[in-house]
């Protein structure tokens, strides 16, 4: 795709990226070292709770963190090492060869500006077009995304829309100079669950015509496991477990992805007919009872985390120990390209998600690996039930 | 009920007898010789220097208050007057350097008096001419016509009622003829009096009502309520007129209301026929503006002069930095409080020689600015009026309650119990109604006269409102039953000191409205003096008559003096500025000229 | 929309009538100089008083003076004559209104130019040492009194005055028509000093309100356009944030048509200002009903214009 990289060279790579934010009670360490990678055309879909750091972590991308954060690491993109860029360079590749929407159509609209305004500015901030071909332009990004009697919609007002058109509007503002990597931020949260679908599928529409790469950053896994090839569960601005859709999904070996896996609601399957979705976690899959079991606790502090692993006061399956050692995100044995950071043994992992995946409880699971026998002491969970929130 | 700060205001409402006061040369006594502060060099007006540096130039004048009017029959104040005496002639008026001294100007020569002062006839000069369009002669039928306009409603004269009323028919006149004015000829106008008071009206007639105005051109505007001659269309016999289209228009021309005024040279003016010099070709006014701000343009300007009062700081730099462009002109009037001599506590005498006595007369000269325009008033007649000296100058009687200008709470203790409070402090009970003035200084001079009445014992109320207010709803009408009006103050309007005690303390001209007699004096014996000294004939002897009124009014402590003020006059680094001294103390344009 | 504002239009000729019939039961009740008297003198006869009284028609019940009065405003627009100087009040408003007029455009010009970029600069650069020391001085100039701040300019810049003579001081007023380049110089200390004060207040409007917009969703949403810092802030932000600003503006030039009394007084500029002040002071009734009027259609049609721009300046405006 790019002169700039060799065939088969990822076109994202990131390395220890860090985000941190200095306030008055001390350092928010948002993104604490996080790595990945992403070749032209596939999408990684970035998971976690809210306050995870999957949304800093998408920004620093674009180069849209606030201004007083401190960013570390590297981002290599397109053969270009990103946070060694000056702002201007930065800028020309905004909007150009990396594109984001968000989370909010109607708030991310310019309320007071038409459509067809905002989608001429977006062409022209990159290309030397005369307006009326920027407007001829609009109007086909607005066909593409979906839009009917897309001219007359140049002449809207955003608010005069509904949610699903505007985040098409989103998208097609996005997509306007072709981007090689979209960036997605909860691109469905604020949607009605119909139109969600609509939106998801025209994603993966666009981006298998367009054959762009894309970041997903969202809470739900549902909409990871509908488009994404790869997934990255985040917790407290680390990455706890990266493999394929496939390998997360089916075979996750993190008990913090579990806890998602098990805190969310059915999954709308064959809402998009393809692929992904017939890897999504079914009812089967869950608790005898079918119910919900959020996690519990609350997400940790970024500016004190728990010692040792981050995930340990809330992990129904720590040891003392875990609260001294940080563990390392390493392979999954015979899976080189699934990674997790956890601290018990890969066996006993195994054997948990599946007594859990046969509809154990934790503290059955537990019970049954004989954990519940080396712990000295019973885990502090947290009281009542952590509310799961998007963002 | 004149304001001395912009003088001319105050009228006497006199007239019932003869008076003469044929002061044709040499009185020019009085003036501001008797002023208590030392002035410098070149800062006292009497003996300025009255020929002018050079002929020509653009004289800018400053004020920030606008004129009231400028016709000659409804004119009544110094400020108006800086400008009538410019353009228009009174058959006498008062040169520069006198305060006393009238001579002739539209008339020929002094007056001739005879049938016992019962008659008075003026001969007009010849070859006086109005500007145009009229560009006549000035006739005796013209002025005729300006004093019996006087009374037509139109015009409504504020003065005629006071000083023409002895003309006969004039008390019944309402603009049409009056039979007592005749004009046997066209230079011959003869005024006759039901009483022997043709010395009073020679005064008078160097007010602005005197001044020549031709019907044919004034008669049409009179009609309009109010005339719209002197507010739309003038025309002058004086050196200067306002700037005027060819119809005589100089409303929008030569006058915008609130913003300017122009003169420039009549030219129809025949400088034979006139004694003023008239150097200047033209006189830009600017109204309006700050007053600090007025004062720095002027001290640091050239062709410049300020015509009404400087601020206080303006004064004070002036003084200090730039003596040659400050000049004092005293006896510019004086203030007082008036205490209710019909009504109330002060109908007891010793009540009010106790609130003299124990009034800070200093402090209150301090307030007004300090000794450079303010000093401590010790008599009724002021500086520069005829009988000042004779009735003790500046330390005025010798009585115990004026000795101490500081103010004696020993002799103020001494009256208080002569009034039976023995304690020395007022245990009447009655609260004393007191109105002043809002707007420095006079709320400044009302608190200490109120501090003063409560060092005594009374209990007060005091309200201080705008000063037409208390004019007009308080102080100037007996039934509020105010117990004392501390910021009444009073001007002449002419040199005669009856124009200066005979309203404000004559008891039969106390009025039910618009009365003057703020304190309602009416003590028989003054009453009588007065009526007796209305008719002393010569200038020394009526200063002599009036000064022992004067003694009268003090003895009866009728109340309580203030201060006397001086008029302080700013001019630019260029002008050889003249003041005039027989009203208000202002810049005299007529002689002022450019160096 | 007409609907609107023709309904707004029949609301502010019903206040214009209702402020008419205020001020006018106000002089009657309040204790100023009565007018008759004032101009009669005040030794005058009170025959002469009645007669003055009877011509001017004070004699009459108020409410026929009213209905008098209103008759000649609306059939003649005839605002009647001064007591003093007899000069047409519909004339001496027209005399004085193009001071007044072009004392508030000047001001406006530079509080605008000076506000909106200082607002601008410092929301940019909020917390920085500019933005505070902007900010700063905007207090300084918020909190000074006018007056002062006028006489202070004279007396540091005025040619006549000043210690530094650089701008024509008081009284160089002249109108635009006679000599434009005078007009303008004469004009440049008022303005500033007119400005001073707006240009603190519209920079700390904005910048508060930049502030708050430069924190929306859409702001971000530009920024991932790829535009401009510039453009960011100018069509983006400034857009979002200029809607306050242009309704104080609306109501402030409103007010200043109606006279800039202080800044007219200090720098002896007849405006209308002076006019009504003046007028009052001299209880000349004819000219403090006709500059009220004045004033107040001024801001009858601020008001107005201020709620008709919204709907071009927010499409989500609707008028009903």
């Amino acid at each position: 795709m790019s002169a700039n990289v060799a065939a088969g060279d990822p076109l994202l790579r990131v390395e220890d990226l860090r985000v941190q934010f200095p306030t008055e009670d001390g350092l928010v360490r948002a993104v604490d070292g996080i790595g990945y990678e992403l070749r032209a055309g596939r999408t990684l879909g970035i998971v976690g709770e809210s306050g995870s750091g999957k949304t800093v972590s998408a920004l620093a991308l674009m180069g849209l963190h606030p201004k007083h954060a401190r960013v570390a690491g590297r981002i290599d993109f397109d053969g270009r090492e990103l946070l060694g860029l000056r702002a201007e360079q930065m800028r020309a590749l905004r909007g150009e060869e990396l594109a984001m929407i968000f989370q909010d159509p109607l708030s991310s609209l310019h309320p007071l500006h038409r459509v067809g305004w905002q989608l001429v500015e977006a062409i022209r901030a990159h290309r030397d077009v005369a307006k009326a071909a920027a407007r001829e332009r609009a109007a086909e990004l607005l066909d593409l995304v979906g839009i009917p009697d897309p001219r007359a919609r140049l002449r809207a007002y955003p608010h005069e829309l509904s949610g699903g058109q505007r985040q098409r509007v989103m998208i097609a503002m996005a997509l306007a100079n072709e981007p090689k990597l979209l960036i997605a931020d909860e691109p469905t949260t604020a949607l009605d669950v119909t139109v969600q679908a609509q939106i998801l599928a025209l994603l993966a529409r666009l981006q298998r015509e367009l054959g762009m790469a894309m970041v997903l950053v969202t809470h739900d896994l549902g909409v990871v496991a509908e488009v994404a090839d790869e997934i990255a569960v985040m917790y407290a601005g680390r990455i706890v477990e990266r493999g394929s859709t496939e390998q997360v999904l089916t075979a996750p070996s993190h008990p913090y992805t579990w806890g998602l896996l098990r805190s969310i609601p059915r999954l709308e399957n064959g809402a998009a007919g393809h692929g992904p979705a017939s890897r999504a976690p079914r009812d089967s899959d869950r608790g005898a009872a079918g119910e919900l079991e959020p996690i519990a606790g609350r997400p940790p502090s970024l500016i004190d985390p728990p010692s040792g692993c981050h995930f340990h006061p809330r992990c129904p399956y720590a040891l003392p120990e875990h609260a001294r050692i940080d563990p390392a995100l390493a392979p999954v044995p015979e899976e080189p390209a699934h990674l997790a950071a956890c601290l018990l043994e890969p066996e006993v992992r195994t054997e948990l998600w599946s007594r859990l995946r046969a509809g154990e409880s934790a503290e059955q699971a537990r019970a049954a690996v004989g954990l519940a026998d080396l712990a000295s002491e019973p885990n502090s969970v947290a009281a009542g039930l952590a509310s799961e929130t998007h963002g | 009920m004149s304001r001395p700060n912009r003088p001319g205001g105050p009228l006497a409402a006199l007239a019932s007898t003869a008076l003469f006061v044929l002061a044709v040369a040499g009185c020019g006594s009085g003036g501001s010789s008797t002023s208590t502060i030392p002035l410098k060099a070149g800062e006292s007006p009497i003996g300025q220097q009255l020929t002018g540096k050079h002929r020509g130039g653009t004289l800018t004048v400053y004020e920030h208050e606008d004129f009231e009017h400028f016709d000659p029959g409804e004119a009544y104040g110094g400020q108006d007057y800086t400008v009538l005496y410019a353009i228009e002639r009174p058959l006498y008026s008062y040169p520069p350097n006198t305060a006393n001294k009238l001579v002739p100007d539209v008339a020929a020569t002094a007056p001739v008096i005879s049938d016992g002062g019962k008659t008075l006839t003026v001969t007009i000069r010849p070859h006086i001419y109005f500007s145009p369009p009229v560009n006549r002669e000035v006739n005796s039928g013209d002025v005729a016509y300006a004093i019996e306009r006087g009374a037509n409603p139109n015009v409504a004269n504020p003065y005629f009622h006071s000083y023409f009323n002895d003309v006969v028919g004039a008390e019944k006149a309402n603009g049409g003829l009056i039979a007592g004015i005749e004009t046997p000829s066209r230079y011959t106008i003869v005024f006759h009096l039901t009483k022997p008071t043709a010395a009073l009206l020679y005064g008078a007639l160097s007010l602005p009502l005197s001044a020549p105005v031709p019907p044919e051109f004034a008669k049409p505007l009179d009609a309009h309520s109010p005339t719209t001659y002197g507010t739309e269309y003038l025309v002058a016999t004086g050196p200067y007129m306002l700037k005027a289209d060819s119809r005589g228009k100089f409303l929008g021309i030569g006058y915008q209301p609130g913003k300017s005024a122009t003169l420039v040279r009549n030219p129809t003016w025949n400088p034979h026929t006139d004694y003023r010099p008239a150097y200047l070709d033209r006189i830009d006014i600017n109204i309006g503006g700050e007053p600090t701000v007025i004062g720095q343009q002027v001290l640091k300007g050239q062709n410049v002069v300020q015509n009404d009062s400087p601020a206080q700081s303006i004064v004070k730099e002036a003084y200090e930095r730039y003596p040659q462009q400050i000049t004092f002109t005293s006896g510019s009037g004086d203030y007082y409080a008036s205490l209710n001599n019909a009504h109330g506590p002060f109908t007891n005498i010793d009540l009010r020689k106790a609130v003299w006595a124990a009034l800070d007369r200093e402090a209150i000269a301090k307030v007004r600015g300090g000794p450079l325009v303010a000093q401590p008033m010790t008599h009724f007649l002021y500086p520069g009026v005829a009988g000042y000296e004779q009735a003790g100058g500046a330390a005025g009687p010798k009585v115990d309650y004026n000795e101490h200008p500081e103010g004696d709470m020993a002799v103020a203790t001494k009256y208080m119990k002569l009034a039976g409070y023995s304690s020395g402090k007022y245990t009447g009970g009655k609260t004393l109604q007191v109105v002043g003035s809002t707007g420095e200084p006079a709320e400044g001079m009302a608190q200490i006269v109120n501090q003063t009445l409560q060092n005594l014992g009374f209990k007060t109320h005091l309200s201080l409102v705008d000063q037409s207010v208390m004019y007009d709803k308080y102080c100037t009408v007996p039934a509020q039953e105010i117990d004392v009006c501390p910021n009444g103050g009073w001007v002449r309007d002419f040199a005669d000191p009856q124009t200066v005690l005979y309203v404000p303390f004559y008891g039969p001209a106390i009025e039910a409205q618009g009365n003057s007699n703020w304190s309602q004096v009416n003590d028989p014996a003054i009453n009588a003096a007065m009526r007796k000294a209305e008719l002393v004939v010569g200038e020394p002897a009526r200063a002599e008559a009036w000064a022992k009124i004067d003694e009268m009014l003090v003895a009866q402590a009728v109340a309580a003096p203030e201060v006397y003020v001086n008029q302080a006059n700013i001019e630019g680094s260029g002008v050889a500025g003249v003041n005039q001294l027989w009203n208000s103390g202002a810049w005299d344009y007529d002689f002022t000229s450019l160096k | 929309m007409t609907r609107y504002i023709v309904r707004r239009l029949l609301w502010g000729v019903a206040l214009l009538f209702i402020v008419s019939a205020l001020t006018f039961v106000l002089f009657d009740l309040l204790p100023s100089g009565d007018p008759a008297k004032l101009r009669a003198g005040r030794t005058a006869t009170p025959q002469a008083i009645a007669h003055i009284r009877h011509e001017l028609g004070l004699d009459q019940p108020i409410y026929t003076q009213f209905f008098d009065y209103m008759k000649g405003v609306v059939l003649h627009f005839d605002l009647g004559y001064s007591f003093y100087s007899h000069a047409s009040v519909k004339g001496l408003i027209a005399e004085r209104l193009p001071a007044t007029v072009s004392l508030a455009a000047g001001a406006i010009v530079i509080w605008l130019l000076v506000g909106l970029s200082v607002g601008i600069v410092s929301a940019v650069r909020r917390r920085t040492l500019l933005d505070r020391t902007a900010m700063g001085t905007a207090l300084v100039f918020i909190s000074a009194p006018e007056y002062w701040l006028g006489l202070l300019a004279l007396f540091l810049f005025a040619s006549d005055i000043g210690k530094l003579a650089v701008f024509p001081g008081a009284g160089s007023y002249v109108a635009f028509s006679s000599e434009p380049v005078k007009w303008f110089t004469a004009l440049i200390l008022p303005w500033l000093v007119l400005a001073a004060s707006f240009a603190a207040v519209y920079a700390r409007l904005l910048r508060g309100s930049l502030i708050e917009v430069l924190g929306e969703d859409y702001i971000r949403t530009a920024r991932a356009k790829g535009l401009t810092e510039r453009r960011v802030v100018m069509r983006h932000g400034v857009r979002g944030a200029i809607t306050p600003i242009v309704t104080v503006l609306g109501l402030d030039i409103g007010t200043l048509l109606g006279g800039a009394l202080l800044i007219e007084v200090v720098f002896n500029i007849p405006g209308v200002g002076r006019l009504n002040y003046d007028a009052i002071n001299h209880a000349d009734f004819p000219i403090v009903q006709g500059t009220v009027l004045l004033a107040a259609l001024f801001i009858v049609v601020a008001n107005l214009l201020v709620d008709i721009s919204y709907a071009f300046l927010d499409p989500r405006v609707r008028f009903k």
